[in-house]
């Protein structure tokens, strides 16, 4: 097979037995692997109403086909499993080099069942597949996890090559915010995926191996790839700002907009001190870190010194400054760094957990909750409690619980669930919707929460890349919205980065799909496949229990207009464009997608 | 004499190398274990190394490399094929493999994938 190995292992940790089973070969022509085959698996074989962290919910993590193969990009690997924080299906994109090492591993898919008695490690190291006893890693920091892990194999030139993907001490208390890490500091999606890695009592999967991946026409495809990175070197915004700053850089764009998003979603623009990319330059020494075959390395590493505290981590993104910073009222990079790590070490979702903290701050500051009641001073811009309890909550001990049930959750339990900033029970990524429509848009209707990553609708909007839209106009931006949204599916399918759409067209993907895959896919057959994911996952959310109700956002981004800053007075026109966005899908007007359509795209019952 | 330069400082470790390196020798095959240069990982850093000379023993004398407060092994940074690491030796074979720039004239696809400058060809 090219670009696919075709294997597939089934673990089941119930009773510690796996066996390995062969791809359909039809079902990798209609959802290509990635997200699309993980979730077309998940959504057959799971029921809806599963309770997710029960042993019958699974948890799929799946690489996509050119993933390893060396195209451009090709690393992500997919984790698909009922989310414990929104009740709907959870999809995250897992970076580094797990996703290669997978399909060197030899499987395209794993499919992780049950629930272990005892904590145990899946490991997959040159064709062999064991669950290795965990109770010695329970409990330690996802660090400290791989590193006993590679120092415990005794060889270290296999430790070397070695990759693992771990959660920390959240997701073992099933904390709502959990996520998995890997490749140190790495963070793997938000709703609550830890936690459903947890309840299974597994600690980390290990991955190692020496197959050969095939490629179709291996000459055209290194001279497609040639063209590529040429391409992306003489776009300015995968050149320079990414590999320079990673997706930092957008900060201060987004703040020069209005969009980034202050102390709870209530004001853009605050005096800011230290903020963009000159301040980062100042407070770390940046180092590039590439995932698998990617030009343009955008994960930044340094040494983090904040206070008493010293030691080796990430450079915070976009998102950790975004959620754990500025909505949390910080502007403190070397406090935000800090934050970012000590999530990275727990195991915690950086824009869960900020969502999380900015709705205690507001109910504090609404005199709802006396920070006496919750025995620690919380309040918008005081980064040293906040180290704090993000160091509690991880815990889960004592008075600490009730910190860390996720944003609504906690709005809910102090009767004011208006002030939760989150679509679907996930937070909101730092991006003001009020101040961004077409994001605004994506947000309300993504399948996977508000996040920007399943619908890159500020490259448009925002970075003016392929197209000049206003940010605040309404027109034409279902159809933008719609578009993004399959083209990440796809993407996320084909195991590439949506972070190149910087620099290329997606246009520019289609040749090397094709001599990868040795395929004549056409650009809108890609799209075709794109939208029947999307529609898959819809149908599984509604069967779920979603329905027309919960696309929506939040009631402050309808009645509060923004208060300052560059786009003072503005409010979402979610509501106005909803309708036109069904009819583009295909969707009844209560947001059902039709028989018509499910036809169209092969999917009627 | 063409050589390929290595600045590790510039290297962020994505392997994009390896698999231009085994693209290039085995035809229609990506497979970082068969790829002729490999990308080490110590602490925080990465460091290149091209496949050299085989070598039929190991070493004698193990040599190890302080830089800082950090200790480096030099078994890591050798660019011989030896019994004493599984690197640079063809797995279903067992045949040492070794550098040979892709050709004459010299164009190292690895050079030709590597975005950040990290390898460079140059003549002397």
């Amino acid at each position: 097979m090219n670009g696919w190995i075709g294997r597939c292992l089934r673990v089941n940790l119930t009773d510690g037995k796996h066996q390995i089973e062969k791809l359909d070969t039809d079902l990798l022509e209609l959802y290509l692997g990635g997200r699309g085959l993980g979730v077309k698996v998940f959504t057959d074989e799971v029921d809806p109403n599963v309770d997710p962290l029960s042993p019958e919910n699974k948890l799929i993590f799946c690489s996509g086909p050119l993933v390893g193969t060396g195209a451009i990009t090709g690393a992500s690997c997919n984790v698909i499993t009922k989310s414990s924080l929104s009740g709907g299906l959870a999809c995250a994109k897992m970076r580094g080099h797990f996703g290669a090492e997978l399909k060197f591993a030899g499987f395209d898919m794993v499919i992780i069942e049950g629930q272990s008695e005892l904590p145990v490690i899946l490991s997959i190291i040159d064709d062999k597949v064991k669950l290795v006893p965990g109770l010695e890693y329970w409990g330690r920091s996802t660090a400290e996890t791989e590193e006993l892990f590679k120092k415990n194999l005794g060889d270290q030139w296999m430790a070397r090559e070695t990759y693992l993907v771990s959660i920390g001490p959240a997701g073992e208390k099933l904390l709502p915010l959990a996520n998995l890490v890997n490749d140190r500091f790495l963070s793997v999606g938000g709703a609550g995926i830890g936690a459903v890695m947890g309840s299974k009592n597994l600690k980390a999967v290990a991955v190692k191996g020496q197959h050969s991946l095939q490629v179709a026409d291996g000459s055209r495809f290194v001279q497609v790839i040639n063209t590529l990175i040429n391409k992306l070197n003489s776009a300015p915004l995968t050149s320079q700002s990414m590999s320079q700053w990673g997706t930092t850089f957008l900060v201060g764009l987004c703040y020069q907009k209005g969009i980034l998003p202050r102390n709870n979603f209530r004001s853009t623009s605050q005096p800011l001190k230290n903020i963009g990319t000159e301040a980062l330059n100042s407070a770390f020494a940046l180092r590039g870190r590439g995932c698998f075959a990617c030009p343009i390395a955008c994960i930044k590493k340094a040494d983090v010194k904040y206070s008493a505290f010293e030691g080796k981590g990430m450079v915070p993104t976009y998102l950790a400054i975004g959620t754990l910073g500025f909505n949390c009222g910080i502007s403190d990079l070397s406090a935000i760094g800090m934050m970012s790590m000590l999530c990275g070490e727990m195991g915690l979702d950086p824009v869960a957990t900020g969502g999380n903290f900015a709705t205690l701050m507001e109910l504090v500051e609404k005199k709802a909750v006396t920070p006496e009641e919750l025995k620690i001073d919380i309040s918008f811009g005081n980064a040293d409690s906040m180290i704090e309890a993000i160091r509690l909550i991880s815990t889960k001990k004592g008075y600490a619980k009730r910190l860390g049930q996720g944003g609504m959750a906690i709005s809910e339990s102090f009767n004011m669930p208006e002030i939760f900033m989150g679509v679907k029970g996930l937070s909101l990524a730092p991006f003001d919707p009020r101040a961004i429509q077409g994001m605004g848009l994506h947000f309300a209707t993504c399948n996977y929460g508000p996040h920007h990553l399943y619908g890159y609708t500020f490259i448009d909007e925002l970075l003016n890349v392929h197209e000049n839209l206003d940010p605040l106009e309404t027109q034409g931006k279902a159809s933008l919205v719609k578009r993004y949204q399959d083209t990440s599916a796809v993407v996320d399918s084909l195991g590439l980065c949506n972070w190149p759409l910087m620099g290329l067209k997606f246009n520019n993907y289609v040749p090397m799909v094709n001599s990868c895959l040795g395929t004549n896919y056409k650009a809108d057959d890609l799209l075709s496949i794109g939208e029947r994911i999307w529609n898959i996952e819809r149908i599984f959310n509604m069967k779920a229990g979603f329905n027309m109700g919960h696309d929506t956002l939040p009631e402050r981004f309808f009645k509060e207009p923004i208060p300052d800053g560059p786009a003072e007075g503005q409010i979402s026109h979610v509501k106005e464009m909803l309708p036109e966005y069904y009819q583009l899908r295909g969707w009844s007007e209560q947001g059902e997608p039709l028989q018509e359509k499910l036809q169209a795209l092969g999917l009627e019952e | 004499m063409p050589r390929i330069k290595i600045d590790h400082t510039k290297c962020t470790g994505c392997r994009h190398c390896e698999a231009a390196c085994s693209l290039n020798h085995v035809a229609n095959t990506v497979n970082p274990r068969r790829a002729r240069i490999r990308v080490m990982r110590d602490g925080n850093r990465y460091y290149p190394v091209i496949a050299g000379p085989f070598v039929d023993a190991a070493c004698t004398s193990k040599q190890f490399i302080v830089i800082g407060d950090q200790t480096y092994d030099m078994c890591a940074f050798c660019r011989a094929s030896c019994p004493q690491k599984p690197y640079f030796i063809e797995a279903e074979t067992g045949i040492p493999l070794k550098c040979d720039f892709c050709g004459i004239p010299p164009s190292p696809s690895c050079v030709r994938w590597c975005n950040t400058g990290a390898l460079e060809l140059v003549e002397d």
